[in-house]
């Protein structure tokens, strides 16, 4: 290539004004290093472009120039937008790298979180089943605990019953359905314990049929051909002995069915009846 | 200290590197005409050419580490740092779209009539010299130098042979240098 033609080609101008692509400039620049003539034309081009441009100069106003240079006394790197605003550089917080170890310790921390965790539903899940359990032992053990005092009531009344039943003061009267002509129950049964010092009267029912709803036994006492109210029975007692009216003398007792409550005089029908 | 307030380029850039606000303030003084005039010339808006000013000095100041004096003076350098700056923000702002319109999709007379004579601009710098060009290469010098495009752009825009682009902003650069002189 011929070096003149080269330089006045245009290439210094288009290099110095900043129009020459990649390739050009490359190229230029390296022409530059090995002719001497062309990095020559280079100079004369810049110098003459330089004076011309100060030739041309236009003053800027002066608030430019304090705006720039409080920019730059603001900070090295005047990091700032166009205007000297003032300037908060944001600056990620430095950590120190975390040791190795540390970040094993981090780890098992975790499991052991997680696993302390895991413990503590299963320990809760186990409290709520026990604590359940427990409630259904109390509520037995009270359960327990009133049949407990119920049988221990009714044993009482069994002893005092035999008791009685052994007793050299207690006079036995058999009542029996036998002994009434027409009983509903033939083969009915009750037992009469009479005391002989203080005249209170039991009752201990054998066998009586279960009355139908709305009546109830009524023991009678025959006083020189009177009937005397004895006492209402409660068939749910059993065998047991319980205690009736005091009854100071008669000659015999007699059980009739009367509406629940009693009457004052018999009205319902004679189960049995037993002599003094 | 700072009596004689004249250094050559290298102690300058030297002491620029060294972050030499007096350095700074110097380089400000003696070259922020000329540097504004460059601005003005494409920007053509004296306020936007302020804000750009002040950024052509804040990246002068950042970049001074990458200035190479093997490959051209300081105010060479300088310069370029101005254009780009000034073309940068003609692209950006929506400002070029208002002009895009007119400036490149309109016809050759347009673009003459807008903005290669522009009243007051032109009358200063290289636009000045622009007057002395035959219409064809002003548009040409206005695109490329002044507008930025590449000669790739300014081909398809002037529908023109790349070939053609070249050699017409070639020999209008060489006009250029010889009216320089």
């Amino acid at each position: 290539m011929n070096i003149q033609e080269y330089i006045s080609s245009g290439i210094v101008e288009s290099y110095v004004l900043g129009l020459a692509d990649e390739a050009e400039r490359t190229q230029f620049e390296q022409m530059c290093t090995q002719h001497t003539e062309v990095r020559a034309a280079r100079d004369a081009f810049e110098l003459s472009l330089e004076q011309h441009a100060m030739a041309a100069a236009v003053a800027p106003p002066a608030r430019v120039r304090e705006a720039v240079l409080q920019q730059l006394a603001a900070g090295p790197d005047g990091d700032a937008g166009k205007m000297a605003a003032p300037v908060v550089q944001l600056r990620p917080v430095k950590r120190g790298a975390i040791p190795m170890a540390m970040r094993y310790v981090a780890a098992a921390s975790i499991v052991l979180l997680l696993g302390s965790v895991g413990l503590n539903v299963y320990y809760f899940n186990k409290y709520q089943d026990f604590s359940k359990r427990y409630d259904q032992l109390l509520a037995q053990q009270t359960e327990l605990a009133k049949n407990n005092e119920v049988l221990q009531t009714k044993l009482g009344n069994y002893e005092s019953t035999v008791q009685a039943l052994n007793s050299p003061y207690m006079a036995q009267i058999k009542m029996e359905g036998s002994a009434v002509p027409a009983s509903p129950a033939p083969d009915g049964k009750a037992t009469i314990l009479w005391d002989t010092r203080t005249k209170d009267v039991y009752l201990m029912v054998g066998n009586l049929p279960q009355p139908q709803a709305g009546m109830q036994y009524q023991l009678w006492a025959i006083v020189d051909n009177q009937p005397v109210d004895a006492g209402m029975l409660d068939m749910d007692k059993g065998l047991m002995m319980v205690k009736m009216k005091n009854i100071p003398r008669a000659q015999l007792f007699a059980i009739t069915l009367e509406q629940q409550g009693g009457s004052p005089t018999p009205k319902g029908k004679m189960y049995v009846m037993g002599k003094v | 200290m700072g009596i004689t307030l004249t250094y050559t380029e290298q102690e300058l850039v030297s002491l620029l590197r060294n972050r030499d606000n007096k350095a700074f303030a110097y380089l400000y003084d003696n070259y922020a005409s000329a540097l504004y005039s460059i601005v003005l010339q494409i920007v053509n808006d004296a306020e936007l050419a302020n804000d750009v000013l002040q950024e052509v000095f804040v990246n002068i100041w950042r970049r001074i580490e990458q200035y190479d004096a093997g490959k051209g003076r300081l105010f060479t350098w300088m310069m370029n740092i101005a254009r780009n700056a000034s073309i940068d923000t003609l692209r950006s702002r929506g400002y070029q779209n208002s002009r895009k319109n007119q400036s490149i999709q309109g016809n050759v007379d347009t673009l003459q009539a807008r903005d290669v004579l522009q009243p007051g601009v032109d009358t200063i710098g290289l636009r000045k010299m622009l007057e002395k060009l035959r219409a064809e290469q002003r548009i040409l010098i206005e695109l490329a130098y002044f507008k930025g495009y590449t000669h790739e752009e300014i081909a398809e825009l002037e529908k023109l042979p790349l070939g053609t682009v070249k050699t017409r902003i070639r020999s209008a650069l060489i006009q250029l240098r010889g009216l320089l002189k």
